[in-house]
């Protein structure tokens, strides 16, 4: 009902107004373009290191005694998020607090199924353990590796985690191995975002009006992503639609015809359908930069959350926040990495986020 | 005064710093603080500077020393923060602070890394002892048990579920294992769920808690940990246990298998955590001493890298000429300072052994130079007052000088009470004496800073307040009655029955003997018993509040001819500065002349005729005023002419500038009137001109910028500046009726703050004084204590705190709004000492 949304714009302050206030903060941070020119100058990380300085980022780099390498930089990047973030989940109450949570279990599904492949390639798990996203740490993390099927998975380890409820579709007795925990992967994100996507329709309001799309096309995403990666494996039609998130605008007509495309041109003619997924699968103009179907991807979804930051009394700030933030993480990392290869030629292939601010 | 009036007069010089002494001359500059330096590359991005590598040097000196300072933190070593103020070292001396620094932090670190092995030592061996001395009572109480129960009793799981028959479970029996170590308590339940669920109650957990509070060796936090042991059966399950006390961070120890060894390992634990206490102690000792004696140096260290950085950050700034011999810095600098500045580069030259001398050259300039007012300790509060609404712009006037006087007058009249007057007075002068005590001056408490920043305003504000709390007879709402009051009550003649049957009487002032003559300063104490005192005071307050209201506005408009005549704009004295102080004077200024012929003309004995101003201010306007008693013959005739003459100010402000300027625009090209001003633009063009071939020459790389810094001649928009002066004019004639109003609070917030105090006095020291017994002594004590709390938190702070936002609002809108543009830049010179002193600030800590 309209007259229940807007009493809750009303009083959204009393609880979130803080914190909204402070990733709004937050947000003025975000390197700007000037700041991106100014680091694709840079002849070593050193530099890099210097401009950082000036930056919001402070004196995040030079704070450590070691040499300056591209994964140090990655590392602090990424402690530097999650501090942000365990100020924000802190502080927040519910149901923000729920929501914020919810970022989190991407993270914990990607941990789970990297330990799990690591274990199959009999990696220690005190190797293992560091390359795990802090965001998506919990407790029984360590012990993933003993799990050998996804049912006992489920009903030794992870019963207790957040990451239950969205087992309901991916329990089997299969061994699992480097495809079982791909699908198992797929399946639990597919649990995810449906569940997050009914959690923030819950919510309604402005919250909704936001978090809708971007997950929508989060889940299209995923969809196009698993259909494209399925080429020439012995996946059936059947198994990919069952990996395919339902909540996105591809549902259910795009998602059928998507388990039944057999190779590239197939899934152009299905994105054609769709307006702003025909923008990404479309040839590059001649002239310009060739990009990567992910950074296409990952360019629309910076569009995507930026737009979160033009309303107010919402939650989708957060998300779209660490979105962004990790993008210009990785922009960041591509740089350094460009920096230390010296690939200049290569070196503006970043995203930019909020390019008109200065 | 000059320079308090207007600001310093600025001058861009140019530095020619010879390249061996360059640093000299900018510590030398630094300790000095006459100076701003400009960016001459600003193009160039911050890394690819040319000292960029001894700035990263001193980054890392600055790390070095934050990890110093954190260590010594630890360690509860207190710092020697004296007052040294060593320069910045030499640059062939960096090196030897550096290596001293390394070689700290080498040492520090082995050190430290040594004592968290030890101690990450100690905790292992005493968790061993914890766990052998709790497991042993698990064991004892299995033994116990053992008589009474089957051996396997423990399994009836594997009981009830197997069809092994007994000397099965004594072959599985011959792999029983042990796995026993320390948990954390929080997590001891997650962990007992999860071996069961893992290992399907092949296991069994006992365990107890830890009485002491064990140091968790990653956070230093105190934790309280528990002990377990889990009895499994089989390799495979084994192996899972062992991974799931990995995963829960245990701390694992070998399990004893027999009594005798447990005892064994028992005593040799003992020995060995002996031993490591007094190596821990003997660590923990020499740590100690390589704190304190890098604690003694480090603030001098921290002070000089602070400097060097801030020298290379400015030697980033400046320029090469050609030669590379010299560097070019541009600064802007007050002129009367440039001698200061000559003799601080030679002292710099001599200092570094140079050969040849580093000069200041002045170069003109177009750029609007930022703004420097000098203050000391007395004006820099107003002066602060001042530029928080915006810092002036060049030469312009300043309002801080009058608003020294202004201010705390304005303030006063609005919070006058002699009482509270003098505990304000009193408390500043209090700061005021103990201005150099360092325990005042340093503390981080922002809100005692506000204070304290602005003492010398609170004294001016008390004192003042002790002047009108005498004008208006009030102390803490009472009146005194210093020279006796000029009215008799005895000269009425009321008798017996009058006093007793009238609550009220009056008195007469035309009876002879009631009114001897005034007081001889401010308002007669008899008011104080008189029922309309207030009706009298607020007539009296409010005439007061629109009089000093127009004359600090008339003020503001005088002020602003001061900048005409300084900016040669004469003709704004005509069109602009006459209109508008006409317009003031004739409509307000006339209401002010009213007021006071008022009192003037009328006195107690034909007040009855008085007329009511307020009815003929209007007439003035409606030009009627037929049916009123005039107040002064000719009053209709200088009434209709001053209304006449307001009006016509209007048009005159309005057209007046932008007719004029386009006059000027646009004729002197056809009349040739204004040669001579051509002549000099063209003049100080070919001048620019030369400049840029000069730079040219030397191949210096601002020549980009002083092309930049150059006006385009000036576009003469005449709509411009028709609705820019339209928009003025508008502002200014509601302004002057909406201003005077604005006044009026000063008249709301005394009247406001003497009823606050009143009321106070009636309702808590009264109720205390009623009291006429013994005891009402006794009582009087927590009432007065009551009084002066409220007192002084509502009446001083609250009510001064208002009082001031209104003050301050009165300045800063209806004052200056008449005459300050406050569009300047600040001057911010380089100086050490406004380098951040203590560590905290600079992210060191």
């Amino acid at each position: 009902a309209p007259g229940f949304s807007s009493e809750k714009q009303l009083t959204f302050n009393v609880d979130h107004g803080y914190l909204e206030g402070l990733v709004r903060g937050m947000k003025a941070g975000i390197l700007t373009s000037t700041d991106y020119h100014n680091l694709a100058q840079c002849d070593t990380l050193e530099d890099m290191k210097l401009h950082l300085q000036s930056t919001d980022y402070g004196k995040l780099l030079s704070s450590s005694e070691e040499d300056l390498t591209v994964s140090l930089v990655d590392s602090k990047l990424r402690a530097n998020l999650v501090t942000e973030f365990s100020c924000l989940r802190s502080n927040a109450l519910p149901p923000l607090s729920t929501f914020l949570d919810y970022i989190t279990y991407s993270y914990m599904i990607d941990n789970v199924v990297m330990l799990i492949t690591g274990a199959l390639k009999q990696r220690d798990v005190a190797e293992l353990l560091p390359r795990c996203h802090p965001l998506g740490a919990f407790d029984q993390m360590a012990a993933v590796g003993i799990a050998r099927t996804p049912t006992e998975l489920y009903s030794a380890i992870l019963v207790d985690t957040p990451l239950a409820p969205f087992f309901q579709d991916a329990v089997s007795e299969s061994n699992l191995d480097e495809m079982e925990a791909e699908i198992l992967r797929n399946k639990l994100y597919k649990a995810y975002i449906e569940s997050f996507h009914s959690f923030c329709k819950n919510i309604g309001g402005v919250t909704a009006d936001i978090m809708c799309p971007v997950l929508e096309f989060e889940a299209d995403r995923r969809t196009f992503i698993i259909t494209v990666n399925s080429f020439g494996t012995e996946l059936s039609g059947a198994d990919k639609s069952a990996l395919y998130p339902s909540c996105g605008k591809l549902y259910p007509e795009g998602l059928r015809l998507l388990a039944k495309a057999e190779d590239h041109e197939q899934v152009k003619a299905v994105a054609n359908c769709y307006p702003e997924y025909k923008l990404i699968f479309d040839d590059p103009e001649p002239g310009a930069d060739f990009k990567t179907l992910e950074d296409r991807f990952f360019e629309q979804e910076v569009k995507l959350n930026m737009l979160a930051f033009l309303q107010q009394f919402h939650f989708g700030v957060f998300y779209s926040y660490v979105k962004l933030k990790e993008q210009e993480s990785r922009n960041i990392v591509w740089i350094a990495e460009c920096v230390t290869q010296r690939q200049k030629s290569k070196i503006h292939n970043y995203i930019p986020i909020f390019p008109g601010t200065h | 005064m000059s320079s308090l009036l207007r600001g310093e007069e600025m001058c861009l010089a140019q530095l020619f710093l010879q390249s061996g002494s360059a640093y000299d001359c900018i510590s030398e500059l630094g300790e000095l603080g006459l100076v701003e330096f400009r960016d001459l590359n600003p193009s160039v991005t911050a890394f690819q500077r040319k000292h960029v590598n001894e700035i990263k040097k001193c980054e890392e000196m600055e790390r070095i020393l934050g990890y110093l300072l954190r260590e010594v933190k630890k360690a509860d070593i207190s710092l020697p923060e004296r007052d040294v103020n060593p320069v910045a070292p030499l640059p062939k001396h960096v090196m030897a602070i550096m290596e001293q620094l390394q070689r700290l932090e080498v040492e520090l670190g082995e050190v430290t890394r040594n004592k968290e092995k030890l101690q990450r030592n100690l905790l292992e061996l005493t968790e061993y002892t914890h766990m052998l001395r709790i497991t042993r009572k698990f064991v004892q109480r299995t033994a116990e048990r053992e008589p009474l129960q089957v051996q396997y009793e423990e399994f009836p799981f594997l009981e009830k579920e197997t069809m092994m028959d007994y000397s099965s479970m004594q072959r599985l029996g011959a792999k029983l294992g042990f796995i026993s170590g320390l948990i954390q308590r929080v997590k001891i339940e997650a962990f007992e769920r999860m071996l069961w669920r893992v290992c399907k109650g092949y296991t069994i957990l006992s365990y107890a808690e830890v009485e002491e509070y064990l140091e968790n060796p990653d956070t230093g936090e105190p934790t309280k940990c528990v002990v377990f042991l889990i009895s499994y059966w089989g390799d495979q399950i084994g192996q899972k246990v062992k991974k799931i006390c990995d995963c829960y961070h245990c701390h694992v120890y070998p399990y004893p298998s027999s009594n005798e060894e447990r005892n064994d390992v028992v005593e040799g634990l003992r020995t060995r955590i002996q031993d490591l206490h007094t190596v821990l102690n003997r660590t923990e000792d020499y740590l100690r001493q390589v704190l304190i004696k890098a604690s003694e140096s480090v603030y001098t260290w921290v002070i000089q890298v602070k400097k060097m950085k801030a020298i290379y950050y400015i030697l980033n700034l400046c320029s090469f000429d050609v030669t590379n011999k010299c560097l070019i810095a541009e600064v802007w600098c007050p002129v009367n300072d440039i001698p200061t500045l000559r003799r601080a580069l030679e002292e710099g030259s001599r200092k570094s052994g140079a050969t040849v001398p580093s000069f200041v050259n002045r170069i003109p300039t177009s750029d609007t130079p930022p703004t420097l007012i000098k203050t000391n300790k007395f004006t820099s509060g107003f002066q602060n007052i001042v530029d928080a609404y915006g810092v002036g712009s060049y030469r312009e006037v300043n309002p801080a000088p009058f608003t020294i006087i202004t201010f705390p007058f304005l303030f006063a009249v609005m919070f006058g009470d002699l009482g509270h007057g003098v505990i304000m007075a009193v408390f500043a002068a209090w700061m005021v004496l103990c201005e150099n005590n360092r325990k005042l001056k340093n503390t981080r408490n922002e809100i005692w800073n506000t204070f304290f920043e602005g003492r010398y305003i609170i004294l001016m504000m008390g004192l003042f307040s002790i002047y009108t709390g005498l004008i208006y007879n009030d102390c803490f709402s009472k009146s005194l009655n210093i020279f006796g009051s000029g009215w008799s009550v005895k000269a009425m003649g009321w008798t017996k029955e009058q006093w007793e049957n009238n609550r009220f009487l009056t008195l007469d002032p035309n009876v002879t003997g009631v009114f001897k003559g005034p007081y001889p300063l401010g308002i007669d104490p008899i008011w104080n018993l008189a029922s309309n005192r207030l009706t009298f005071l607020n007539s009296y307050k409010m005439k007061m509040s629109v009089i000093l209201g127009i004359i600090h506005m008339s003020f503001g408009v005088i002020l602003s001819t001061y900048n005409y005549l300084h900016f040669r704009k004469k003709y704004n004295l005509y069109l602009v500065f006459l209109p508008e102080l006409l317009f003031l004077l004739c409509l307000f200024g006339y209401l002010v002349f009213m007021i006071l012929y008022k009192w003037l003309a009328f006195s107690a004995k034909d007040s009855r005729h008085a007329p009511s101003i307020l009815i003929h201010f209007i007439n003035m306007f409606l030009m009627q005023g037929d049916g009123l008693q005039p107040l002064y013959p000719g009053q209709t005739g200088l009434q209709i002419f001053l209304v006449v003459i307001a009006v016509l100010s209007v048009p005159v402000l309005l057209l007046g500038k932008p007719v004029y300027l386009y006059w000027l625009h646009n004729g002197s090209h056809r009349l040739g009137l204004y040669r001579g001003y051509e002549r000099v633009r063209r003049n100080s063009e070919e001048e620019l001109y030369l400049m840029r071939a000069h730079d040219m020459e030397e191949g210096s790389s601002h020549s980009d910028l002083s092309s930049s810094g150059e006006n385009p001649t000036e576009e003469f928009d005449f709509a411009d500046e028709l609705l820019h002066q339209a928009i003025h004019t508008i502002e200014y004639c509601l302004g002057c009726v909406s201003n005077t109003a604005s006044y009026l609070r000063l008249w709301a917030l005394s009247l406001a703050h003497a009823q606050l105090s009143e009321v106070l006095w009636a309702m808590v020291m009264r109720v205390g004084l009623r009291m006429d017994s013994t005891l009402g002594v006794l009582f009087l004590v927590p009432v007065f204590g009551l009084f002066a709390v409220l007192t002084v938190s509502i009446l001083l702070v609250m009510e001064g705190l208002s009082a001031f936002l209104h003050a301050l609002r009165l300045h800063w809108v209806e004052f200056q709004n008449k005459f300050y543009g406050g569009t300047g830049v600040k001057f911010c010179p380089f100086a050490f000492s406004l380098l951040p002193s203590s560590f905290e600030h600079d992210g060191l800590l």
